[in-house]
């Protein structure tokens, strides 16, 4: 199953363990999808308020459906400059 | 142009690339990496990452932002990844414009665009460990101020 996949950035990334994930799924939204993913990753609960979503790249809501074969970012408070 | 780099930012060129006849003001802004102390330890060096594709995109779109609000020919913005080492430049912007007053306010627009939303993260490295900032996750414990 090709499943959903999901880039995990900074402080993310770490409580994760991992960079990238897949998690198998039809089409959901991403608040269906976040569940899904810390039951794989239970430590990212925790992060849940201060966290922003992608979907293929563009910030998206908890509203926004994905697809197998779509790409969610799951975005820390960005820190750049 | 817009871009992130893995290499030391060239702000010399890049301001050099942004000289034009029709502009009488050039504004850089040119962030560098401060070194903190805190509980007897120190930042030894700044690593950043970003969600490329993604934030070489808003970089283009804050560029297209500052033309909608000002009178700016031209915008350059590079971000830097990786280690970036103190007193280094982590981001620079350059903004050239006819006239100085739009110049200095879209750079510093500019700035504070990437701060509020381009996906770019910093880890400071400390001499016992490391911070996220703006999540607060790390190895370093927390010390009392």
């Amino acid at each position: 199953m090709e499943g959903i996949r999901v880039l995990l950035f900074g402080a993310a990334a770490d409580r994760a363990g991992t960079r990238e994930t897949r998690v198998p799924a039809g089409e959901i939204t991403l608040r269906e999808l976040w569940p899904l993913l810390t039951e794989r990753h239970p430590d990212l609960s925790p992060m849940r308020d201060t966290l922003a979503f992608a979907v293929n790249g563009e910030y998206a809501r908890g509203d926004a459906r994905v697809s197998p074969g779509d790409e969610v970012a799951v975005l820390p408070p960005v820190s750049g400059g | 142009m817009f871009a992130i780099v893995e290499e030391p930012i060239d702000v010399g060129a890049l301001v050099s690339a942004a000289q034009r006849p029709d502009c009488g003001a050039i504004s850089t802004f040119v962030g560098t990496t401060r070194v903190d102390e805190s509980g007897g330890a120190s930042v030894e060096y700044l690593e950043y990452e970003a969600y490329r594709p993604m934030a070489e995109r808003k970089l283009e779109e804050i560029g297209a932002e500052i033309e909608e609000r000002w009178d700016a020919r031209e915008v350059r913005i590079v971000h830097r990844v990786g280690r970036v080492d103190p007193g280094e430049a982590s981001v620079a912007i350059v903004v050239a414009a006819p006239r100085r007053g739009p110049a200095f306010e879209a750079s510093r627009y500019a700035i504070e665009r990437i701060k509020e939303m381009v996906p770019i993260w910093k880890r400071e490295v400390w001499s016992d460990g490391y911070v996220w900032v703006g999540s607060q996750v790390g190895t370093r414990e927390p010390v009392e101020e």
